[in-house]
């Protein structure tokens, strides 16, 4: 496989992200990735829903799917079961996987297709200028909640690893590297992958979530000795969310099951002598 | 010797109404007769009351037919439950068990006096002779193989078929339980024989099916390679043959968590190069409303099956309503043309799906099947279907030179851009749900969305003109006309059979595409119209509605419109039609006598 560069990965358009936004850290780190993986990005296919984040497959040159808000995940598994040989990215905010889009996030873990799931979690809505998010912290005042909210947050990575995820990581962009790293082991595991990154949002984000705190509060979860194939371990590091930044691979199963896109595979070769010819195909309804 | 005939029949839950409509059905396919059968429940799962009617003719039938000729009840709770559905009148000969208690002239059917009246001791002739209540439908089809003259030996080999896997002794039960009512019929006949006149050609090569299962052989026929949907009544059986065939032809089907994660998933796969296709009912239309708007936008082909259930909201689920075409044609937010197609009766689900899948692959888009629970799962026999005489067309690939400087939205003069997938070199685009330029880029430009939206309508000019999808049937210079469409589309055609045999020139107009109009043919066929009915099972009259929207409709057009549930008769039609037809003539003798 000849090896390709970060850069090819990139495309024409330029990101609309506000300066200094962390998503311009995640799409880089997606460029090494890929790059490191070595795919050409044509069999790449790379699915969102809507927000600030889920404007990144336009700023890559694989093919890109911007769909509705909360949808990345069902369309990303129908791009899946119809062309298995795809590596399908899906990605999107917050709001949009785990508000809107949350009845789908067990299921398509359940499902285990062997897709990788980026959410960029920065706990406020970007996009329309602000208000409560899903994962913002309880008591937090943003425009939607002028005296506070009454919610608590979802812990993104507790909600995923107990609906059974394989793979489950937290990266932030302010180590770009690292979360590169991540996003290449997601994309090796055979089954559902998921990373909350931490991205930072420049313009409504609390001080404590910008990516210059990040870079003192991020802790790696190897420097605490966590050992990733430890579910209960892992469990018990994700109920920090909210309160420490860990980086790194909480759970990754060391026995993957067989995902969902092989075993449809091994049903289709099964069956596949049982099929008639299209002209025929009326027979089973024949009064022999 | 009759050449038509209506069998109605109703009882509890676990008497085995409906599988004895079956093994009628099945033995009159084989015997060469067409055959209807139409099965209606209560809202329960188990238990409570069911019903079926079977129809059999020796020539093709377009509907369930009006009222019945034999009437069966198991018991008159549950038979009466089907008022609308089972309708008694003065040609109808009742058959019901005497144990109900109630004498023949104290029948609970108000203000109507049946031809004639049979008290048969069904559960004491079922104990007698299978030794168990449970065969009370297997005296039924004696009784009725004994009446109607249909094949002893045919109805018996289906009982085989049906009980001979379940033991010997089962099947021996029913056998007898046959025979006795077999013989129970040949002690007591009819005052009036109903005989049946037997077909010119036995049935070898009859299919028999419903529009549920056709519908799927026929997305599986157009070589669709996914299916995402999400059970719902009266539409669940196409995603259940889907699931059990659609495997073999290297395809797959997903139970998806709700109704949009299988349409979310359905434009996923047709993104990737797939044929996709889903199904649903009304409450699942109105959940896949916005994934249905990006597939537009996208440009991406898909087939979505809405089998219309009484609405709105929870509604009806198990009967059937024309009254989700408005949602069909208008459900959605900004400017949208996505083709509707109605299926007439079973054998027309095969034709609709192939087209649909036609058309959606050929221009890019939605395209909505509205079919209804009578046609999706009654059961019809059907005359084989040549399946090479049909065309199954693929979607604009883009060429080698295309794909060098690749617009996937590119400004052809069709309006169609080649369309690329995932895999595919050098064809890597955005597809999205925002608004887009040809290359993709998504824009907030003025300029950019309108010249997408005239894009986006101009490719269906071609649509426009297929006036195949609108059948216009009768006299063409008719004054008088008919127009409807899905299944009250066949009890109209019967009604223009019954207008030609008495002298009275009626035309029927039937659109296929219901959306968009075809506007020739509407308007070509509304010219000679003095006066009309446009017949729909919807209480508002949706698709006369329309026509006011988009066509000049003549003055004399009327709407002959009802909510779901309360099935039209061929005969009732005719009857306003002959009121129409004494209007007219009375209004030309007015203008005469004036012009004098």
């Amino acid at each position: 496989m000849t090896t390709l560069s970060p850069n090819v990965f990139k495309s024409e358009l330029k990101p609309i992200w506000c300066p200094g936004c962390g998503d311009y850290g995640v799409v880089q780190a997606l460029y090494r990735a890929l790059s490191a993986i070595g795919r050409p990005p044509h069999e790449v296919a790379f699915i969102s829903g809507i927000g600030c984040s889920s404007r990144i497959p336009g700023y890559s040159t694989a093919y890109g799917f911007n769909t509705v808000h909360g949808r990345a995940l069902p369309v990303a598994q129908g791009v899946k079961m119809a062309n298995p040989d795809l590596l399908v990215l899906v990605a999107g905010g917050d709001g949009d996987g785990f508000s809107i889009g949350g009845g789908h996030v067990p299921h398509a873990i359940r499902r285990n297709m062997d897709l990788t799931y980026l959410v960029m979690d920065n706990q406020v809505y970007g996009l329309t200028k602000g208000q409560l998010s899903p994962t913002s912290p309880r008591g937090l005042e943003t425009v939607t909640s002028v005296y506070g909210s009454f919610e608590q947050p979802i812990n993104p990575l507790l909600t995923v690893l107990s609906a059974g995820a394989g793979f489950v990581a937290q990266g932030t962009p302010a180590d770009m590297p690292g979360l590169a790293t991540l996003v290449e082991e997601a994309i090796r595991y055979p089954g559902f992958a998921f990373i909350n990154v931490q991205s930072p949002c420049v313009t409504y984000g609390e001080d404590d979530q910008q990516l210059r705190a990040h870079k003192t509060r991020m802790k790696s979860l190897d420097s605490v000795g966590h050992d990733p194939s430890n579910f209960m371990q892992a469990l018990e590091k994700s109920t920090q969310y909210g309160t420490e930044l860990y980086t790194g691979v909480f759970y990754r199963n060391p026995n993957p099951p067989k995902s969902y896109d092989v075993l449809v595979r091994e049903r289709q070769e099964t069956l596949k002598p049982a099929a008639v010819p299209r002209e025929r195909m009326l027979d089973m309804f024949l009064q022999k | 010797m009759v050449t038509d005939i209506v069998i109605g029949m109703a009882g509890s839950g676990g008497d085995g109404i409906v599988s004895a409509g079956d093994s009628l059905v099945s033995a009159a396919a084989r015997e060469g007769f067409h055959a209807v059968m139409t099965k209606s429940f209560g809202p329960q799962i188990r238990g409570g009351e069911s019903s079926c009617r079977v129809r059999l003719s020796t020539e093709r039938l377009h509907n369930p037919g009006g009222a019945l000729d034999v009437a069966v009840a198991l018991n008159w709770d549950d038979f009466l439950k089907f008022g609308a559905e089972l309708k008694v009148d003065g040609h109808t000969i009742v058959v019901y068990d005497s144990k109900t208690g109630i004498a023949p002239d104290k029948l609970p059917l108000v203000g109507v006096m049946p031809a004639e009246v049979f008290s048969v001791p069904l559960t004491d002739l079922t104990k007698s002779s299978a030794g168990t209540e449970k065969a009370k439908t297997s005296v039924v089809l004696g009784l009725l193989s004994g009446w109607i003259g249909l094949s002893r030996e045919v109805l018996l080999a289906g009982l085989k078929r049906k009980f001979g896997k379940k033991g010997e002794e089962l099947l021996a039960a029913n056998e007898r339980a046959f025979e006795a009512g077999f013989t129970y019929a040949a002690e007591h006949p009819m005052k009036k024989p109903l005989l049946m006149q037997q077909p010119l050609t036995k049935g070898m090569g009859k299919l028999l099916t419903d529009g549920n299962d056709i519908t799927a052989a026929a997305a599986l026929f157009s070589g669709c390679q996914f299916f995402g949907g999400y059970p719902i009544t009266p539409s669940t059986e196409v995603m259940q043959l889907l699931g059990r065939e659609i495997w073999k032809y290297g395809g797959a089907m997903v139970q998806a968590e709700d109704e949009i994660a299988g349409i979310g998933m359905t434009v996923g796969a047709s993104f990737a190069g797939k044929k996709a296709m889903t199904a649903t009912s009304g409450p699942g239309m109105d959940l896949k409303t916005e994934v249905l708007g990006l597939a537009s936008i996208a440009e991406l082909p898909l087939v979505l099956l809405n089998v219309m259930r009484g609405g709105p909201s929870t509604g009806l689920p198990t009967k059937p309503e024309q009254s989700d075409l408005f949602q069909a044609c208008f459900s959605a937010h900004g400017d949208v043309l996505r083709p509707v197609l109605a299926p007439t009766c079973v054998a027309d689900s095969f034709d609709v799906t192939v087209e649909a899948f036609n058309l959606a692959e050929h221009y890019q888009t939605p395209v909505i099947i509205l079919s209804d629970q009578e046609i999706a799962q009654r059961k019809e026999t059907v005359d084989p279907i040549d399946a090479s005489k049909y065309t199954v067309l693929e979607r604009r690939k883009p060429t080698e030179s295309e794909l060098q400087k690749y617009a996937r939205f590119a400004p052809t003069e069709t309006g169609i851009s080649p369309i690329s997938n995932p895999g595919m070199q050098g064809g890597a685009y955005l597809a999205s749900g925002i608004e887009h330029n040809e290359l993709g880029a998504p824009s907030a430009s003025g300029a950019v969305h309108s010249r997408m939206n005239e894009k986006r309508f101009r490719k269906f000019a071609t649509l426009h003109q297929r006036r195949d999808l609108v059948r216009v049937e009768g006299d063409p210079e008719a004054p008088l006309a008919l127009i409807a469409w899905g299944s009250i589309a066949g009890v109209c055609r019967e009604a223009l059979g019954k207008a030609k045999a008495e002298g009275l020139p009626v035309k029927l107009l039937v659109p296929t595409l219901v959306y968009p109009f075809v506007e020739d043919v509407w308007r070509e066929f509304l010219m000679s119209v003095k006066a009309g009915l446009v017949v729909e099972q919807s209480y508002q009259g949706q698709l006369y509605r329309m026509m006011r929207m988009f066509l000049d409709v003549p003055p004399g057009i009327s709407s002959f419109a009802r909510s779901g549930a309360n099935p039209f008769q061929p005969v009732e039609v005719l009857a306003r039609l002959k009121e129409l037809s004494f209007s007219l003539q009375g209004r030309v003798s007015e203008t005469q006598r004036r012009d004098a």
